[in-house]
C-alpha cells in the first residue's frame, strides 16, 4: 500500500498526462475536429483517405521518413559503437576530456544546433563546401535539393549521438575481464576478442540502442521544422512534421490524430519485430 | 527512460489531446467566470482585453505604446501579448482550449476559415450601431468578408510592392532610373535588359557581355522572392484562381508566361540568384552592392531607412498592365470575447493611423484610411520626407497601390493554405530550374482543382 502511494506521483502523470490524452486522441481520429467545430463522429474516414490516396502526402511522407530510419539507425549504431571503443581504449590519453567533447552536443538544444548546422550547410559560405572546394571536389547542395537533404539531416543527427555513445561506453566497460584474460591465454588477438568477446557481451546494449533509435528516428521533427520546412518538394516532409503542419497550420486535429495514431502502430510494429528476432542474436549472461 | 515513456512520446497526439482536455476543463471555468461578470457588473468593473500581436522590436514596442495610450484615454485595461514566432500555432493551441484572446491579428488564411466557423466576430453590426464610426472613411480594399455583410475585419495596415533600387548603381552603370509612375512603367525587355546591364561578374563584365561567366557572379541585376510570384502574374492579367472561381488560375496560360518569364531571370538572363544563391545574400544586399534592385514589400523600407545607402523607388515592371500587388493580414476580434463592445473601441484605435504612426512614418505599414493618401497634410505625416519614403514614393508606391493594386490571393481565396501546400511543392520545381512553369503548374493542377472552393465575399 506505502509502496502504491509513493509511487502514486508517477502513476498519475502517466495516466493524466499519457494515457488519457492517447485515449481522447484515439477517439478525435474517428471525429471530424477542426478545432474551431464540435467534434463529430466519421468513422474510419480520416484514415481511408490516408490508405486510398486522397490525402495526398502521406506516403509520400512515410517513404521519406522510412528513408531517414534506414540510413539513420544503422549508421548511427555503428558510429557511436565506433566512438565508444575508441573512447574506452587503454592507451588514449586525456579520455574525460574526449567523453566530455562527444557528449556535448547532447547538451545542445535542437534548435541551437539546427541553426549551426543551417550556416555549415551553406552552399556558398558553409564549412561543408569550402572543404569540398578545398579538395577540389564538386560542391553539394545539402538541404537544398531532394536527392541530397535527407542524407544531410542523418549527418547532422550524427553529431548529436552522445547519449547512445555513453551507454555503448558503459557497456564496454561493463565486460567482464576474466574472459579478456582467458582469451589472451588461449593465444586469441585483438580482432578475436573483439569478434568473440566484445561483440556477444554488447549485444543486449546495441539491441537497446538499436530499439531507442529506431523509435527516436521515426519521430524527427525539429530538423524539418527549423531547417527546411519539409521542403524542397517535400523531399523532408517527415511524418511528426505532417502531423504538426495538418494539426497546428491547417487545424485539422482529427486527421492529424489519425496520422499520428498510424505512426504508433508503425513503431510498436517494428518494434515487435525487432524483440522476436532479439532471440537469435541478442546474448544475455543471466539466461546461460 | 524506458520504452513504454518513449513509446507514448511516440504519440504527437498526446499533445493534442492534452489541449482538448484543457479545453474541457476551461470551458466550464470560463462560463461560470462570464457568469460572474454579468452578475456583479457595475460601473467601477474595469474591463481587461487581450491583444495578441507578432511582429520585431520596433512595431512590439509602437503596439504596445498604442495600447497603453488607449488604456490611459478609456480606463480599459489591455493586456499586450507579442508572439513573435510560430504565432498561428500558438493562437491555433489557445482557441482549441477556449482561452483566445478578445482581438489581434490573426494570419488571412485562419481569419477566413476561423471566421466561416463563427469563432470570429461580424463586425458588420457594431459598425452599423457605432455613430463615430464611418466604413467610408477606410479603404475598400483592406475588408475581409466572409459573405457580403459578414466582415471579420480589415487588413491592420496596407503593403503595397514596388522596386526598391541602390541608385549609385544604377547611374554608375548608365541605366536610367526605374520611373516611378504606372503609364511609364518600364516594359518587360527593357527591364531585362537593364537587369543584365546590372549584373556583374567577377571581371566586372556585365550580362549583356559575351564573355560574361554566369558562375561567378559579383552583382546581380534584381533579387527577387519569386514564391513571392503573383505580381508578375497578375500584372501578365493572370491570377491565383480562375475569375469564376472554379479554375486553378496559376495553370492557366497568362499565369504560366508570368512565372516562365521569372524563372528564365535566373536560368536563362542569370540577372537574379537562384533560391540557393539568395541564402547567401545578406539582408543588407542593397547596400553592400550585392543586388542592384530589389522587389519588396513596403515593410522592406523601415530596415533599408537604417541602412546607408542612396535608396530609389519605382514602380514595378510591366508585363502586360502596370499595377502592383496589395497585400494585408487581418486584425480581428474573436468570437469568445466578453466584451465586444470594449474589443471594438480598441479595434478603431488601433485602425487609426494617428495611433501607430510611428510605424507608418518608419516604412513599415501604409495607413488603413483614405484622407491620409488624399489630403496632403495627412500625406506629408508619413510618406515624404523622411529617410524610410524616399522621393518618388507617393507615386510608385503610395498611388500605385491604391490605384492598381490587386488584392493578394490571402483576402479572398478559400482553402488557400492547403492549395498553397500543393502549390509551393510544384513551384520549388520551378524556382530550381528542374521543371518549366508549364510542366509543374499543370502537373499539380489535378490535384489542386479538388481543394478549389472559390471566393469569399462573393
Amino acid at each position: 500500500m506505502a509502496g502504491i502511494l509513493f509511487a502514486l506521483p508517477s502513476i498519475l502523470g502517466l495516466i493524466m498526462f499519457v494515457m488519457l490524452p492517447m485515449i481522447a486522441s484515439l477517439l478525435l481520429s474517428f471525429t471530424d475536429y477542426r478545432i474551431v467545430n464540435t467534434p463529430k463522429f466519421i468513422g474510419f474516414t480520416n484514415y481511408t483517405r490516408l490508405f486510398d490516396g486522397t490525402d495526398p502526402y502521406f506516403y509520400n511522407s512515410l517513404w521519406v521518413t522510412f528513408k531517414y530510419v534506414i540510413l539513420r539507425v544503422p549508421l548511427g549504431l555503428v558510429f557511436s559503437f565506433i566512438a565508444a571503443f575508441l573512447l574506452n581504449m587503454g592507451f588514449i590519453r586525456g579520455k574525460s576530456v574526449f567523453r566530455t567533447i562527444f557528449y556535448l552536443p547532447s547538451i545542445v538544444p535542437a534548435v541551437a544546433s539546427s541553426m549551426i548546422w543551417l550556416w555549415l550547410f551553406s552552399p556558398d559560405l558553409g564549412l561543408f563546401n569550402s572543404f569540398l572546394e578545398a579538395l577540389n571536389l564538386p560542391t553539394l547542395d545539402w538541404l537544398y535539393s531532394e536527392q541530397t537533404v535527407v542524407p544531410s539531416i542523418v549527418l547532422m543527427s550524427l553529431w548529436g549521438m552522445g547519449s547512445t555513445i555513453i551507454i555503448f561506453l558503459a557497456g564496454l566497460q561493463g565486460v567482464p575481464r576474466s574472459l579478456y584474460e582467458a582469451a589472451i591465454v588461449d593465444g586469441a588477438g585483438a580482432i578475436r576478442k573483439f569478434r568473440h568477446i566484445t561483440i556477444p557481451m554488447m549485444t543486449p546494449i546495441i539491441f537497446f540502442n538499436l530499439i531507442m533509435g529506431s523509435i527516436g528516428a521515426f519521430q524527427v521533427f525539429t530538423e524539418a521544422l527549423i531547417m527546411t520546412q519539409g521542403g524542397p518538394n517535400n523531399a523532408s516532409l517527415f511524418y511528426n512534421y505532417y502531423i504538426y503542419r495538418q494539426a497546428f497550420q491547417f487545424g485539422e486535429m482529427g486527421q492529424a490524430s489519425a496520422i499520428a495514431w498510424i505512426l504508433f502502430i508503425i513503431i510498436l510494429l517494428v518494434t515487435v519485430v525487432f524483440f522476436r528476432t532479439s532471440k537469435s542474436w541478442v546474448f544475455y549472461e543471466s539466461e546461460v | 527512460m524506458n520504452i513504454a515513456n518513449r513509446l507514448a512520446g511516440a504519440v504527437l497526439s498526446a499533445a493534442l489531446a492534452i489541449s482538448v482536455l484543457l479545453a474541457g476543463c476551461s470551458d466550464s471555468g470560463g462560463a461560470t467566470k462570464g457568469e460572474v461578470g454579468k452578475e456583479g457588473q457595475s460601473q467601477e468593473e474595469t474591463v481587461t482585453l487581450k491583444f495578441s500581436f507578432w511582429g520585431d522590436t520596433i512595431e512590439k514596442k509602437t503596439v504596445t505604446e498604442a495600447l497603453e495610450r488607449f488604456e490611459k484615454e478609456t480606463g480599459i485595461q489591455v493586456e499586450p501579448m507579442h508572439v513573435p514566432a510560430d504565432y498561428l500555432t500558438k493562437l491555433t493551441t489557445m482557441v482549441a482550449g477556449n482561452v483566445a484572446p478578445d482581438l489581434g491579428y490573426l494570419s488571412s488564411g485562419a481569419a477566413l476559415s476561423w471566421g466561416r466557423d463563427g469563432k470570429l466576430l461580424n463586425l458588420t453590426p457594431l459598425m452599423e450601431n457605432d455613430p463615430d464610426f464611418n466604413k467610408e472613411d477606410y479603404l475598400d480594399q483592406v475588408w475581409y468578408e466572409i459573405d457580403p455583410g459578414n466582415a471579420i475585419g480589415m487588413s491592420t495596415a496596407v503593403e503595397g510592392y514596388g522596386l526598391m533600387y541602390n541608385k549609385q548603381l544604377l547611374l554608375e552603370a548608365g541605366v536610367e532610373l526605374p520611373p516611378t509612375e504606372a503609364d511609364k512603367a518600364w516594359d518587360w525587355d527593357t527591364f531585362v535588359e537593364y537587369a543584365k546591364k546590372l549584373t556583374l561578374d567577377d571581371q566586372g563584365r556585365n550580362a549583356l557581355d559575351p564573355n560574361f561567366n554566369p558562375d561567378k557572379i559579383r552583382q546581380f541585376g534584381l533579387q527577387y522572392d519569386p514564391y513571392n510570384m503573383m505580381a508578375a502574374v497578375v500584372s501578365n492579367g493572370g491570377n491565383f484562381l480562375t475569375e469564376d472561381g472554379k479554375g486553378f488560375g496559376l495553370a492557366q496560360p497568362e499565369a504560366i508566361e508570368a512565372i516562365q518569364k521569372l524563372a528564365d531571370l535566373m536560368y536563362v538572363h542569370h540577372v537574379s540568384p537562384t533560391p540557393l544563391q539568395t541564402k547567401n545574400l545578406p539582408d543588407t544586399a542593397l547596400q553592400t552592392k550585392k543586388v542592384a534592385m530589389t522587389v519588396s514589400g513596403n515593410w522592406a523600407l523601415q530596415a533599408f531607412a537604417e541602412q546607408d545607402f542612396n535608396l530609389g523607388v519605382g514602380v514595378l515592371p510591366k508585363l502586360k498592365v502596370s499595377n502592383t500587388l496589395l497585400d494585408g493580414a487581418p486584425t480581428v476580434i474573436f468570437a469568445s470575447t466578453k466584451h465586444p463592445k470594449e474589443a471594438w473601441l480598441l479595434y478603431k484605435y488601433m485602425a487609426d493611423p494617428e495611433s501607430v504612426l510611428p510605424l507608418i512614418e518608419g516604412g513599415l505599414w501604409m495607413p488603413l484610411k483614405k484622407e491620409w493618401y488624399t489630403n496632403p497634410e495627412k500625406i506629408n505625416k508619413w510618406a515624404a520626407g523622411n529617410k524610410a519614403h524616399p522621393a518618388g514614393y507617393t507615386e510608385a508606391f503610395m498611388k500605385q497601390t491604391i490605384e492598381n493594386g490587386i488584392r493578394t490571393p490571402g483576402f479572398e481565396v478559400k482553402n488557400l493554405d492547403k492549395i498553397n501546400a500543393l502549390v509551393t511543392p510544384a513551384l520549388d520545381l520551378v524556382w530550381t530550374g528542374k521543371q518549366s512553369a508549364e510542366e509543374a503548374l499543370r502537373g499539380v493542377e489535378p490535384k489542386v482543382l479538388p481543394l478549389i472552393e472559390g471566393y469569399y465575399g462573393r
